[in-house]
């Protein structure tokens, strides 16, 4: 054996972990490398015309740059060297690079198009994603990394803004490029005539900035394409498009529409066209005579015409310049070419009115088929660019607005003094933006982005462990606005996300359904091959074509008519109509690209979705749609049509066609089918369905399934080994557990991910069995003396930052320094530099660090909040700028082992509140070994939950350990085929095999033992299951939650007590334990709770009117001289009258809660009189 | 009713010694006096542990609690503690528990200078007595030399540059208050069998059929006589009382096949002690504090008025 020892940083194998990552990662990477640029060339430039003179000024943007993130001084902007994210999280600083663009400015005069301008223009400082390629732990190693101060597992993929880690949080959106039919009542609302119907498509151009197109379905037959200008929605006859697209005629649109119909199928398999498809038609293009439109010329005459008051650029041109950028901009923006255009309007209109005529199903928007995910980088882009078109069209009137103020004296014609105007339009905001939308997940936007949120895209990263912290980056949401939503159908577990996203990770509550976690499995593509080199949209796409032509496929070329299903299949790659394939063919082709896909010849992305929806009757509607785009799901499986010859042949396959594929699992099985299975593909395992934190419950197949979602619940509150950089962390609030351990059983997963890098609890001896009875209700005993030992130790640490740039105007913070007091001795625990000495405890109130100001000679003391005992951990200062500190981050440690109230869980959704630390002694032991449990919990807990794994992972851990092995508790694994272990043993179920490794050492076969009460020596009645059971400590510990108060604050209007804990409040007695305690008949107790204890109050009333309010007191005339020594001092008789009254006569005492007389008051400032009877 | 009928005269027989193993019988008394002896073995031998910990330097990578923790769960050597004041009952010292009496003071300096991490050890700490120091493992067991490597107890490991200089009290005290001053790692007991084999029974079974019901003990009781193939009783002792032999019996048609009782007045007890005491002592120590706590029950003899709120019990008490 060689000397490394095991666990060394350099055994770390972080393949597995950064292919999570990657989704996040990948997509700023393409930002960085094509993105921007690409984003910048879809900028339109933007034309200044002089008012007055024939000269005009094109602005446009280019060569966009970000940098490595450098250090620089706040006021020089000097940089000195590069800057690590570790300096950003002490610093409370963002971590950024620089942004700079070029601004390139032309000159037309009159005609005279002059030579390009380039100014390099800052744009300030750009939020760079950790382990992206622009960040300075690109690359690094394990161990290179823990020498920046960083995990040696740092995956990134997140930002650090002001110190604090977050990252933006995926969201579901409709599938890009992909018609779909869509019934939604809101349609039938958008005007007079307008059905439910239409197909829908989420239009997305190569800059990732995407426009919604909906074409609508009339009731009289015609059809609206509806699309959003500028925060409205425009309808247009679809006629007036189809026309205005190209030149065609009405015969070739009539044939066109009619071209998939065809009387000889009748009502067959595979038939979308129905005969009244010709009345449609008919329709269509009467609609356009209506409106007197018969050429090409003048359908964009009326286009441009409504739309040139919309289009403000285009003012003063020509309608048919109009109309041309209305189709270019913003009808079908995907494709390019107007013919494209055309056919895939054709197209959608078939599909419309095969859906009006039931011979095709709607899509199913919720399903994951018709579903991709917006990924960080694309989001960032999409956003830039919107703020960089408002950067320019706002530069655009700023020049112009110095024209017409300045006039003669504004030389327009000098680049040179355009540009200074320019730099009024502060472009280092843009980065800023950026920032902003990073910290606070919200989006500035007027247009909203084709998105269907405003806020909410960047959640904090929190590191409570690494399992939560892992799973943000696994987590897709489905967006904000279904959170509101009433009805429950997008939160159904669909069966399409089989294998993409898990069933079991989602969090129980209202986020239920709505965030999801990605299978362990499941990958986003991405603009990179496997090899890491960025894809080639075009060649791509040229081979594919190529391929499909050569397997016979005819294109479509212009005026070529071709029937539709059943006899020929529509070929669409990335929402273009390429051509169409004979249906009898297309199984071939299909086989074909997904021979190619998985062969190693790079002919064809590994990632192509071959979506082949196969003629049906009445199905989703027929075609052949191919998808090269990216952030798709994509998942591997194993195809096994193809000869495998040594390949493994792995295939990545897309929701869209998993629902058409042949899919076999595992564990063998038809699926109910009579034939047999006629698989093409297989699972490669079949945890691939689940995700990583779901993939760790061992045995989670043996579970009651709602178990196993739980305890991916509790799995990312656990207070955990959060990170093994804690020493150099500043996070406001981090939990560590003393001494955590690997646990005996495990999945697969855990040494692949490299869990045990963080592990999350302890291997506790857990007897179940009801023994004091403090282990009802989910309570359990905990040892003491195992306590003692050690076990689930913990501390919190909280960083507190102290700014002296915080607050005050900067003379003030320049006169402010750390320093403590000369003459002030009260503070020990600070020293003279105003910082507390580290391993000082620091009581609750007491000062632990200090200010000074020089020019007001005060000194200001911090004081700590909370009401535990903390021990300063560590003191980080800034010391950047040189001589005076100016920030210190204090650290202070909370110990926190466990006491009663504390919450543990095992891995099976069992969790349990600690009822009591029990002695050693007086717990139950065993005869042979004298071992006494760490923990008891009731065997109530078991048959209703029906967690068997817990109790197989318990035998299996007690055999582990009386072996000295790791037990490998894989889930599934009766289901994967075994062909080279010796299937004898494998038939046999797992207690069999549990059993026989504890038989083997003279244990119990099924994991019991004969337990001893610690109390009287004698023998347990029953024999008692008893074995090590991996336990986590969960965050919720009392010393955050328990309340007392006896007497405290009160609210100063109603003198009740106040609310909340933190301010010492009482515990809130509302109206449902009022409800009990009647119900009890325990009136002076709700007396007590609801008077006595609240806001209890004597009250002067008047009896003879009445009133609570009119009392006064009458100040005694003398004061009263005469104090006797010895006796007590005479009561000043109660002055009190009544005002209104005039009388102190009939003023009596009445004990009434506070609220009452407040009530009163409140009426009485409404003119309504409150008068109290009293009697006795 | 002088107590004749309760006296007996419990038999103790020593099977195994080691400096930190045990095994004795118990004979001739009940389970109480057992479970007894086992939870003063457990809580209440005291022992000498750091109680209290002043770090002057830390800069290792745990925590002050967390080394203050490590310390105090060194075992140190107790055989004095017998003799030793608890610090709150100490009159030597004015309460702060710091004087030879009632404490060992100890002292620990360690920096790592070289490039390769320095273990720090219970052998850094430096003991102001020589009788209680930590417990050193190695002479002990010269047989597994490779895996504690003469090196102590880890207490934190260090790499270059960093430093722990602390003062630690270590006091007297007793598992009850705190694991740590628990001198035993295990103490149980366990009642001895008495197994009778059906020997008309067992004749009716095939050799076959003695065999499965022999494997069906997970620990091997029973075997059989290679020459007169009859089965027979090989370790009573390693019988766990966990009835399969009784449930196979059964399920094989033959009730009544063997019967297995435990002995109510005998007891195998075995100690492990943690090498703070040895196991020996630990025993020793063990009966006297059981004699010292029952004889502060012993009620004297003037609290005979007292007999009506004790009844038999006081009379009993009373006269040993």
């Amino acid at each position: 054996m060689a000397t490394k020892r095991p666990g060394s940083v350099e055994d770390l194998n972080l393949d597995a972990l950064q292919e999570l990552f990657k989704p996040h990662i990948e997509s700023f990477d393409h930002m960085i490398d094509a993105g921007l640029e690409t984003m910048f060339d879809h900028i339109k430039p933007v034309v200044v015309t002089h008012p007055s003179k024939p000269q005009k000024l094109t602005i446009m943007l280019k060569n966009p740059k970000i940098h490595l993130p450098q250090k620089t001084d706040g006021i020089a902007r000097t940089t000195h060297g590069w800057l690590y994210p570790f300096e950003c999280r002490q610093a409370k600083i963002s971590y950024t690079g620089r942004f700079t663009a070029n601004v390139c400015f032309q000159y037309n005069d009159g005609g005279k198009i002059g030579p390009q301008i380039r100014e390099n223009i800052n744009f300030g400082h750009f939020p760079i994603m950790l382990q992206s390629k622009l960040c300075n732990l690109k690359g690094k190693g394990p161990r290179e990394l823990v020498s920046y101060k960083e995990e040696a597992t740092e995956m990134g993929g997140y930002f650090i803004l002001n110190g604090l880690e977050r990252f933006i949080r995926p969201i579901i959106m409709p599938k890009r490029n992909y018609p779909m039919s869509t019934v939604r009542s809101s349609f039938s609302d958008r005007r007079e005539g307008y059905t439910d119907k239409a197909v829908v498509i989420r239009c997305v151009r190569a800059d990732q900035t995407s426009l919604t197109v909906k074409l609508y379905y009339l009731s009289n037959g015609s059809a609206r394409l509806g699309f959003w200008v500028q925060g409205r929605e425009y309808m247009l006859p679809v006629g007036i498009l189809l026309k205005a697209l190209i030149d065609t005629t009405d015969r070739e649109i009539y044939a066109n529409l009619t071209s998939y119909y065809n009387e000889k199928y009748e009502k067959g398999k595979g038939v979308v066209g129905t005969p009244r498809i010709g009345d449609r038609a008919q329709i269509i293009l009467d609609e356009l005579h209506d409106l007197s439109l018969f050429t090409r010329l003048q359908c964009l005459q009326y286009i441009g015409e409504h739309f040139q008051p919309i289009m403000r650029e285009l003012r003063n041109e020509s309608h048919y310049i109009v109309a041309d950028a209305v189709l270019n901009d913003y009808i079908l923006v995907h494709l390019k070419n107007n013919f494209d255009k055309f056919n895939l309007l054709i197209f959608m209109l078939q599909k419309l009115f095969s859906l009006i005529d039931h011979t095709s199903v709607p899509d199913n928007p919720d399903s994951l088929q018709n579903q991709e995910i917006l990924l960080p980088g694309h989001l960032i882009t999409i956003y830039l660019k919107e703020k960089l078109e408002e950067w320019l069209a706002k530069g655009k009137y700023m020049v112009l607005d110095e024209i017409n103020k300045k006039g003669e004296k504004f030389d327009f014609t000098d680049s040179f003094q355009v540009r200074k105007i320019l730099e009024k339009n502060h472009a280092p905001g843009i980065s800023l933006t950026i920032e902003n939308m990073l910290k606070t997940g919200r989006l500035a936007t007027q247009t909203g982005l084709d998105l269907n949120q405003r806020a909410g895209f960047t959640i904090m990263a929190e590191r409570l462990n690494f399992l939560r912290f892992l799973s943000h980056f696994r987590a897709v949401h489905r967006g904000a606005a279904f959170a509101g939503a009433r009805n429950t159908t997008v939160r159904k577990l669909l069966p399409e996300s089989w294998g993409f996203l898990c069933p079991v990770h989602t969090p129980d509550g209202e986020p239920c359904g709505l965030l999801n976690h990605m299978t362990h499995t499941c990958r986003i593509t991405s603009f990179y091959d496997s090899q890491g080199n960025l894809k080639v949209d075009y060649k791509i796409k040229t081979s594919i074509l190529n391929i499909l032509i050569e397997t016979g496929m005819t294109q479509s070329l212009p005026k070529i008519l071709l029937p539709g299903p059943p006899e020929v299949l529509t070929v669409l790659l990335d929402g273009c109509i390429v051509g169409f394939i004979p249906s009898t063919e297309v199984e071939k082709v299909v086989a074909h690209l997904r021979e190619l896909k998985v062969s190693s010849s790079a002919v064809i992305p590994n990632d192509l979705e071959v979506g082949y929806v196969p003629l049906s009757m009445g199905g989703q509607y027929p075609g052949l749609y191919l998808f090269t785009s990216a952030s798709r799901f994509v998942r591997p499986v194993r195809n096994i049509s193809i000869p495998s010859n040594g390949n493994e042949n792995i295939e990545l396959i897309g929701p869209f066609e998993q629902v058409y594929m042949e899919i076999q699992c595992p564990d063998g099985g038809n699926g109910g089918r009579k034939s047999p299975f006629p698989a093409t593909h297989e699972e490669i395992h079949p945890t691939g369905m689940l995700s990583v934190v779901a993939n760790l419950t061992p045995w989670s197949d043996h579970n009651q399934s709602p178990r196993n979602m739980y305890q991916c619940q509790m799995a990312k509150q656990t207070m955990a080994f959060s990170s093994q950089t804690i020493k150099l962390r500043a996070d406001q609030k981090l939990y560590h557990l003393q001494t955590p351990q690997s646990p005996i059983v495990r999945t697969s997963a855990y040494t692949k991910y490299n869990v045990d890098e963080f592990p999350t609890g302890t291997n506790a001896i857990v007897a179940v069995l009801a023994y004091t009875g403090y282990d009802m209700e989910d309570a359990m005993i905990l040892n003491k003396s195992s306590v003692e030992r050690g076990m689930f130790h913990g501390q919190i640490y909280q960083t507190e930052t102290v700014d002296l740039a915080e607050r005050g105007s900067r003379s003030e913070q320049a006169s402010r320094t750390f320093r403590k007091s000369n003459q002030d001795k009260s503070c020990p625990a600070i020293d003279s530099d105003g910082l507390p000495h580290v391993g000082q405890r620091i009581r609750p109130g007491e000062p632990y660090c200090s200010t000074y100001n020089a020019i007001t000679n005060k000194t200001y003391l911090f004081n700590k909040k909370g009401t535990e005992d903390a021990y300063i951990d560590s003191v980080a200062v800034d010391v950047k700028n040189g001589k005076h500190l100016k920030k210190a981050n204090i650290r202070f440690r909370y110990p926190r082992n466990p006491i009663i109230g504390d919450k543990f869980s095992s891995r099976h959704g069992q969790k349990g509140v600690c009822s009591q630390l029990w002695p050693d002694i007086d717990m139950p032991f065993s005869g042979n070994t004298g071992m006494r449990p760490d923990l008891i919990i009731n065997p109530h807990a078991f048959p209703s939950r029906m967690t068997i794994a817990m109790l197989l992972e318990s035998v299996a851990a007690k055999g582990g350990s009386l072996h000295g092995k790791y037990k490998d508790a894989t889930p599934f694994r009766s289901s994967v085929k075994t062909d080279g272990e010796k299937s004898g043993s494998k038939s046999a179920s797992l207690v069999d095999e549990l059993g026989v490794m504890l038989k083997e050492k003279g244990f119990n076969y099924h994991g019991c033992e004969v337990l001893y009460s610690g109390v009287y020596g004698t023998e347990l009645t029953c024999e008692i299951f008893i074995g090590p059971v991996y336990y986590q400590r969960l965050r919720h510990m009392v010393s955050d939650k328990y309340q007392v108060r006896s007497t405290g604050p009160i609210d100063p209007v109603t003198r009740q007590p106040v609310k909340g804990r933190k301010r010492g409040g009482g515990v809130r007695f509302g109206e449902m334990e009022r409800d009990s305690l009647l119900a009890h008949g325990a009136a002076y107790l709700l007396h007590d709770r609801l008077h006595t204890c609240s806001d209890y109050h004597i009250a002067d009333v008047c009896s003879i009117c009445g009133s609570l309010l009119t009392t006064t007191f009458i100040q005694p005339q003398k004061l009263p001289v005469r104090q006797i020594v010895g006796l007590p001092p005479r009561k000043p008789p109660s002055k009190v009258a009544c005002h209104a009254c005039q009388t102190g006569k009939g003023m009596e005492t009445v004990a009434m809660p506070y609220i009452f007389r407040y009530l009163a008051a409140e009426l009485a400032s409404m003119n309504i009189k409150m008068t109290l009877k009293l009697s006795n | 009713m002088e107590g004749a009928s309760y006296a007996r005269m419990p038999r103790v027989k020593i099977r195994e010694l080691k400096d930190d193993y045990m095994k004795f019988e118990l004979r001739d008394t009940d389970a109480s006096v057992a479970n007894a002896l086992r939870r003063v073995m457990i809580s209440e031998v005291p022992t000498v542990a750091i109680d209290l910990v002043e770090i002057e330097v830390n800069s290792s990578v745990l925590n002050d609690e967390f080394i203050a923790h490590r310390l105090g769960l060194i075992p140190l050597t107790s055989e004095r503690a017998m003799g030793m004041r608890f610090s709150r009952d100490c009159d030597a010292c004015d309460g702060d528990g710091q004087c030879e009496y009632c404490s060992v003071e100890f002292h620990l300096r360690v920096k790592c200078m070289t490039d390769s991490t320095l273990d720090v050890t219970s052998k850094d700490l430096y003991s102001s007595d020589h009788t209680v120091v930590p417990v050193d493992f190695s002479a002990a067991d010269s047989s597994s030399v490779e895996t504690s490597d003469g090196r102590g107890i880890i207490i934190v490991k260090l790499r270059k540059g960093q430093e722990l200089r602390l003062r630690a009290i270590a006091r007297k005290g007793i598992g009850k208050d705190h694991a740590k001053w628990s001198p035993a790692a295990t103490v149980t007991f366990m009642y001895e069998p008495e197994i009778h084999i059906n020997e008309d029974l067992m004749e009716s079974l095939s050799l076959e059929e003695k065999k499965e019901w022999i494997d069906s003990s997970p620990t091997r009781v029973f075997d059989i006589d290679p020459v007169t193939q009859q089965v027979m009783v090989v370790d009573p002792e390693a019988y766990s009382y966990d009835d399969e032999v009784i449930k196979k019996a059964e399920a094989m048609g033959k009730p009544g096949l063997v019967e297995i009782n435990a002995k109510q007045d005998s007891f195998i007890f075995t100690v492990e002690s943690t090498g703070a005491v040895k196991a020996s002592q630990l025993l020793q120590n063990a009966i006297e504090i059981l004699k010292q706590k029952l004889d502060a029950v012993r009620l004297s003899e003037d609290t005979v008025e007292a007999d009506d709120q004790f009844g038999e019990l006081g009379a009993h008490m009373r006269g040993g």
